[in-house]
């Protein structure tokens, strides 16, 4: 089995990597990189925890072979927060207690995030919908869906500012 | 993971040549089922990874030029269940892929390995065989097209060979008159596997009468078919309550003659009835 060459841009910085082709993107962000916020659940695409985004959409990092993100664009948790200020999302999960033992919520925020980015102003069924892939044993669930949503009206807010 | 050869194709023919030089080779496109699977570990494993995830020509919906709708078998799940050109001519395609899994599986998952997993609870299988589709075969040896009723010989075994590889499914657009459906009946709502699923399509002459009829189960027959029982009772009928029901009784009798009775039976007959009764209903006219 020989090594593969993957340039690859992950959380706004370039990497040249030299994985093993059996490596997952999960091995090579935990181990070779040591972004440790992408968790390590199922391995089986179920619980979401490995959750990041590739070229903007969410993903199971353990479903991924290192070798696929050749000139891929990665998002993970660690690569949220800009300019030292966290983001909206990560913003309003504190606010809204929407972090219990903290295991699920790195994958929860990239889920949101995707479902943001592409529908700013989702319904509660919507963020249901973009949250499904992602398991969490301790919230229940609500206080994540009014964080996202709540997070959706300070995104909202911010943009109208901008503007 | 145990250790593999893994060989990135830069095209379609790489794909081919590497899948034939390094046998036994699987090819990977959105790795949700086989990466399951290597790490699994057991069974046949591959000699060889053939990585096919990067070639764009196998991505992609678009009408063809002979008033074909074509897929390239690289064409994600959300890809599919956002489709404007198939919402428009084969809506109950975009309904089901869109219950497929996660948002996650959804938008690595592609109907090209969804159809060669071959899986009895594949969720576009049922709305493929509908809409008569074929799939193009390719290898070294040369293309071949197969209609996909027959191209499935049990459940995960198909009439491919390890090393031909998917380059296209293509089928005729429903016509304007008919009307598409998908449901399904999984354990839970999300990342759900199907227990039952019907696609049906209907469409209607000029009287209101039903002229066109196709109905096809899923994770109910040990290989996918249409219910021609049931899809003959429907033609030329006006649309009905009692109608819907009974062409549903008639795909319970017809899965259990060819599956036997099993552990499941009992529930999957009175499921089955109930849910081509709704799938008939939700191609009403409308």
């Amino acid at each position: 089995m020989t090594r593969v060459t993957v340039k690859t841009t992950i959380n706004h910085r370039k990497y040249e990597l030299a994985p093993d082709p059996n490596q997952t993107l999960l091995d090579i962000l935990r181990e070779e990189l040591g972004l440790t916020g992408t968790k390590r659940g199922c391995e089986i695409g179920q619980c979401g925890a490995c959750t990041v985004l590739i070229d903007g959409r969410a993903a199971n990092s353990c479903l991924v072979l290192a070798p696929q993100i050749d000139g891929k664009e990665i998002l993970t948790v660690e690569g949220l927060a800009s300019d030292g200020r966290l983001h909206p999302l990560q913003e309003s999960f504190m606010d809204h207690d929407a972090v219990h033992c903290g295991f699920c919520t790195p994958g929860m925020l990239m889920s949101a995030k995707d479902l943001l980015d592409h529908a700013p102003h989702p319904s509660e069924e919507e963020i249901r919908v973009g949250i499904s892939g992602n398991l969490c044993r301790c919230t229940g669930y609500v206080q994540i869906v009014d964080a996202i949503h709540d997070a959706a009206e300070r995104l909202g807010k911010k943009e109208r500012i901008e503007n | 993971m145990k250790p593999f050869d893994y060989i990135q194709a830069p095209s379609i023919t790489d794909a081919c040549i590497a899948a034939a030089e390094h046998s036994p080779a699987k090819f990977l496109a959105g790795g949700t089922d086989l990466l399951i699977e290597l790490r699994r570990g057991n069974g046949n494993y591959p000699r060889s990874v053939v990585d096919i995830s990067f070639l764009h020509e196998l991505r992609g919906i678009e009408a063809t030029p002979d008033g074909l709708i074509r897929i390239g078998p690289l064409t994600t799940h959300s890809e599919l269940s956002s489709s404007a050109l198939l919402r428009k001519n084969a809506s109950f395609l975009s309904s089901a892929a869109s219950t497929i899994g996660s948002p996650q599986i959804r938008n690595r998952g592609t109907v090209g390995g969804n159809v060669m997993n071959s899986a009895a609870c594949a969720d576009t299988v049922p709305p493929l065989i509908a809409l008569g589709a074929s799939v193009t075969l390719q290898s070294v040896e040369g293309r071949r097209t197969i209609t996909l009723s027959d191209f499935f010989i049990g459940p995960y075994k198909n009439i491919a060979r390890g090393d031909e590889l998917l380059t296209s499914i293509s089928f005729s657009p429903l016509p304007s008159v008919c009307r598409s459906s998908f449901v399904k009946l999984g354990r839970r709502n999300a990342l759900s596997i199907s227990r039952l699923s019907v696609a049906a399509v209907l469409g209607y002459d000029r009287d209101g009468r039903i002229a066109d009829a196709r109905i096809v189960p899923g994770s109910a027959f040990p290989v996918w078919r249409r219910a021609r029982e049931a899809e003959q009772m429907l033609l030329g009928e006006e649309p009905s309550d009692k109608l819907f029901t009974a062409a549903g009784k008639r795909v319970s009798e017809a899965m259990v003659s060819y599956t036997g009775r099993r552990w499941s039976t009992e529930y999957k007959e009175a499921v089955i009835t109930i849910l081509v009764r709704r799938a008939l209903e939700m191609c009403g006219r409308g």
